[in-house]
């Protein structure tokens, strides 16, 4: 729907191998963890590992497998959520991809399917090494 | 059809500003003053899971902030758009029980935030209306589900649920007429901006040649035949070296743009509590030029239809150039002038608009 706004610009950060974006809702209302289904972070062609993959979102960190059963926690659509995954970025500009899947609750497209979307967005920019955790 | 003119109440969806509010532009109040200062009301309707944090939970400061807000600036609450999110888990869908227990929470949200209507979806089977009926009786909110492509008002599952209303004869339980059922062309700013995206001028006549050969067909008979076409419109985009375009082609072609007539909205007209002004765009001459907005008003005032339009510009999807507020103050002159032409008028009055809205819901529908 505004896959051209799951990137925000210039929000690239790396530490200790470990690479984070924020990212924000392509659609115009709020969806349940439940229904983010899966992400890849992609820099300079490098995926980083599923495995290794976290979401940060109302100030908690999840991976994907928490987020299935989830329907506490909501990403509202004018907030960052935050994508990190094993990744080492050097200094410099980089051209950042994200991957999104997203289901729709409630567009049933069958008898027990909801309808599901894969939206993605590529952005360069700078890198900010952080000594901080962002985590 | 009632002998009586109706005078249909002009307001507006903050879906329609959806790419403003996203983008940080304008958050809840601000958006709500703006929509109150340009005069895009009175009516104004609001989707929970857009706008309000942490919905269904409403807390009682919220509420009541809200409200204060709503009368300091002189709108009115028309209906609050809820969701039948069946696939909240979407790995177990929910069985009845937690579908109406999740409906009852919006539909308490939607009266404690003051709207008399709230929007339901086509989710929503017959059984699921008639248990939820009491609900809507209970809360004093009228549901009026949404028909929107790519059903329209003669689908068979809108028949079949205004059956069922005509046997409950609940006052509680209507119909949200959505204009994108009845459209008369593909919206030529989509086609702009399938253009800016570098679809070949080939790609887009044969896009919208096959829009054109559905519209003469008429609406899909039933869930396969619009499976059939939605796969044509993929076709397309393979067949011109565009398959990166071809599912974006069957969700708009299908979807946003329905292809029934004007007329179709008779099946289910007395039953109509709420209506969609959606549209696509405004072209050079402020024209909508995919979109009968003035026939569809004439056809709400001459059925004697005071309820809420809420104009809703769905065009801010693929258009980013052009301000959704100035599309917006041009779909209501038309329809302003529209009311005028049959006889009647819009209502702009917010006093007005509470009377009207009050005696459109006040009574029922019965066989």
């Amino acid at each position: 729907m505004i896959p051209d706004r799951i990137i925000e610009q210039g929000t690239l950060r790396a530490r200790g191998g470990r690479a984070a974006v924020e990212v924000r809702l392509p659609w115009y209302r709020a969806l349940p963890a439940s229904c983010i289904a899966a992400a890849k972070l992609t820099i300079d062609g490098a995926q980083a590992p599923a495995e290794s993959l976290r979401w940060e979102m109302n100030g908690e960190e999840f991976t994907f497998a928490d987020m299935k059963t989830n329907t506490a926690q909501w990403w509202f659509p004018t907030d960052s959520a935050v994508l990190s995954g094993d990744l080492a970025v050097d200094a410099g500009e980089h051209e950042v991809r994200v991957d999104l899947e997203l289901y729709i609750p409630y567009i049933i497209i069958a008898d027990d399917q909801v309808l599901h979307i894969e939206e993605h967005d590529t952005k360069t920019m700078s890198v900010r090494q952080d000594e901080e955790a962002y985590a | 059809m009632t002998a009586e003119q109706g005078t249909p109440i002009q307001g507006v969806t903050l879906y329609s500003f959806t790419r403003a509010f996203h983008a940080r532009e304008y958050d809840l109040d601000q958006l709500i003053r703006k929509t109150a200062t340009e005069g895009f009301g009175p009516g104004l309707e609001i989707i929970g899971f857009s706008s309000f944090r942490g919905f269904p939970e409403i807390d009682d400061h919220f509420a009541g902030r809200f409200s204060d807000l709503i009368d300091e600036v002189g709108l009115v609450r028309t209906s609050l758009a809820v969701n039948a999110d069946i696939g909240l888990r979407p790995d177990k869908l929910m069985d009845q029980d937690e579908l109406i227990a999740y409906m009852r929470r919006q539909i308490a949200a939607a009266a404690k935030l003051g709207f008399p209507i709230a929007r339901v979806q086509i989710s929503l089977t017959p059984d699921s209306m008639e248990a939820l009926a009491p609900i809507a009786e209970e809360y004093g909110v009228t549901l009026a589900l949404e028909v929107h492509a790519d059903q329209y008002a003669s689908h068979p599952r809108i028949l079949a649920l205004r059956d069922r209303y005509e046997q409950l004869g609940s006052p509680f339980l209507g119909f949200t007429m959505d204009w994108g059922a009845t459209v008369s062309g593909f919206a030529p700013s989509l086609i702009e901006a399938y253009r800016r995206r570098g679809a070949s001028e080939e790609l887009l006549a044969a896009v919208v040649a096959l829009w054109d050969e559905y519209y003469e067909q008429g609406p899909p008979a039933d869930q396969a035949d619009h499976g059939q076409r939605f796969g044509r419109f993929i076709g397309l985009g393979h067949q011109y070296g565009r398959p990166d375009l071809g599912i974006d082609f069957g969700i708009n072609g299908t979807g946003l743009f329905g292809p029934a007539r004007v007329d179709d909205w008779l099946e289910i007209m007395p039953w109509v509590r709420h209506a969609h002004g959606k549209f696509f765009g405004i072209d050079e001459n402020g024209q909508e030029p995919s979109v009968p907005v003035s026939d569809l008003i004439t056809l709400l005032v001459t059925n004697g239809y005071s309820g809420a339009v809420s104009s809703e510009y769905e065009g801010w999807h693929w258009n980013h150039w052009q301000s959704p507020f100035e599309i917006i103050r041009a779909e209501q002159a038309i329809q302003r002038t529209a009311a005028e032409s049959a006889g009647s008028r819009m209502i702009t009055d917010a006093a007005e608009a509470r009377r009207a809205i009050d005696a459109h819901l006040s009574h029922a529908v019965r066989a």
